[in-house]
């Protein structure tokens, strides 16, 4: 289990000691594993995530192919918000995008305990708020931006929130977070190392000229950044 | 915008209508009447919030401002809800551009009065977070439309979300509004239209856009109208879909 004086999860560690080793004993540590689906839409949740390292991508569908990443969520937020928010069941799917480890709560502790007091339930409002800015974020992105622009910006997030320039990676998952069809992918990934921007072999992406990403990302990627550094 | 003095009809805003009257009677007091002139921007990126509104008659359309200053709607608020999360949700400004989409009247609260009365917990509390969560899947729609969908089909999305809002079935609204809401060139907007009009769904004349065949429409349109319609269903616990859509 993790230091408990100083959680990894950054909404915990704004909890006072006190509060947060009161909720020690209602957590599990667990692994989030590569592509994992931690919830799809239409299913309850059972319990949100605090993440300590790794990835979560948030994505809107279309039907059951169909789909477009909104949001990344890493050690600074919580997996689960419509449960904070009253409901039972979620409209996005959540899946692992990088590999690491999360604190885990039932659904019922989470409402439990945000009912007790609102130390918790404010720092929750916050995420929820900059969550929301970064989904917005990216539904006018989906508007303008074509893929390129995008892919980059999707690069240079998940770079910053694994805190690794490599990182796994399938096709079929870019598909998924660009909402684009895999030859649109295929196309990009391949312009982007023929740059020397990235090297990608067996599902190993790597990042090889950063700068070089950043001139070709959107606006957006500094926009999501600067949203998440504020927290 | 002109203050009114009747605040009788506040209950023409579902979120509203949904609180226990007990509830209801408390917040009363401090709902003042306005009424909202088509394109006035209630507030601008950036600007800290004075007031939240809860729209009666009418609709408020969310733009997010890009850098180079092209916008995208990325959701409409009317009759169902609240504008101003960013308020009870800690943010206190917002990144959106809220802009009159349809004319009509409102009631606004302060900034104050709405954190305190969110502050004492119970059913406004709790209806406020709800609203959020739905609001959260209109944007998080809005976005998969945005990549996925066809112009036509945005059209139709966006004529469904708002003529729910409305209570009647004649929009005024030019396509060049729309354009700007959608993030679509005028020129498209006005070529789905046309579509749209030659199929006998609406009816397109100039600076008005009618409903004809609401049902033809909602076929029509791409399912993240349902989508969003059917969250606004969990949260009231009815369709606000005119005519209850199908």
């Amino acid at each position: 289990m993790s230091d408990y004086l100083r959680p990894k999860n950054l909404l915990l560690a704004e909890l006072t000691t006190s509060s947060f080793r009161r909720l020690v004993p209602k957590f599990d540590q667990v692994e989030l594993y590569y592509n994992h689906n931690l919830f799809k839409p239409g299913d309850r949740i059972r319990h949100v995530y605090f993440p300590e390292s790794g990835i979560v991508s948030l994505l809107s569908a279309v039907g059951i192919n169909a789909t477009v990443e909104v949001g990344i969520v890493g050690n600074e937020g919580m997996i689960g918000i419509p449960v904070f928010l009253g409901l039972k069941t979620s409209n996005l799917l959540a899946v692992v995008q990088g590999a690491g480890t999360s604190l885990r709560m039932t659904a019922a502790n989470l409402i439990k305990e945000c009912a007790s007091s609102d130390e918790l339930p404010k720092i929750l409002r916050r995420f929820t708020h900059s969550l929301m800015t970064q989904i917005s974020q990216s539904t006018a992105c989906n508007r303008f931006h074509p893929i390129d622009t995008r892919l980059a910006r999707w690069l240079l997030m998940t770079q910053d929130l694994m805190k690794s320039s490599e990182f796994q990676i399938t096709q079929e998952f870019l598909t998924n977070m660009l909402g684009v069809r895999r030859e649109a992918v295929n196309k990009a990934a391949n312009s982007f190392q023929q740059r020397d921007l990235i090297s990608y072999s067996r599902g190993n992406l790597l990042i090889l000229d950063r700068p070089g990403i950043e001139a070709a990302a959107c606006s957006c990627y500094r926009a999501i950044a600067d949203q998440k550094d504020v927290d | 915008m002109t203050v009114l003095t009747n605040n009788n009809d506040a209950l023409g805003n579902q979120l509203l209508a949904a609180l226990p009257s007990r509830d209801f009677g408390r917040i009363q007091p401090y709902l003042e009447p306005v009424s909202l002139d088509l394109g006035v921007v209630l507030y601008e990126s950036g600007d800290p919030l004075e007031f939240v509104y809860f729209p009666t008659t009418a609709i408020v359309s969310l733009l997010y401002i890009m850098e180079n200053g092209a916008t995208a709607e990325i959701g409409v608020v009317g009759n169902d809800g609240i504008l101003g999360i960013a308020i009870f949700m800690g943010g206190g400004t917002t990144p959106n551009r809220a802009i009159i989409q349809s004319a009509g009247k409102a009631f606004r609260m302060s900034v104050i009065n709405l954190k305190a009365e969110f502050g004492i917990g119970g059913k406004f509390h709790d209806l406020l977070l709800r609203y959020t969560q739905a609001f959260i899947t209109q944007i998080s729609q809005t976005a998969v439309c945005n990549r996925l969908h066809s112009v036509e089909q945005q059209l139709c999305r966006w004529l469904l979300l708002s003529h729910d809002r409305l209570n009647s079935d004649k929009l005024v609204m030019t396509h060049d509004l729309i354009s700007n809401m959608l993030g679509v060139r005028r020129e498209g907007i006005t070529l789905a239209a046309q579509k749209l009009g030659g199929k006998g769904l609406i009816l397109n004349l100039r600076g008005t856009i009618t409903v004809i065949d609401r049902h033809g429409l909602e076929s029509a349109a791409c399912e993240c109208y349902k989508v969003v319609n059917d969250e606004y269903q969990r949260l009231l616990g009815k369709s606000i879909a005119k005519n209850n859509g199908l």
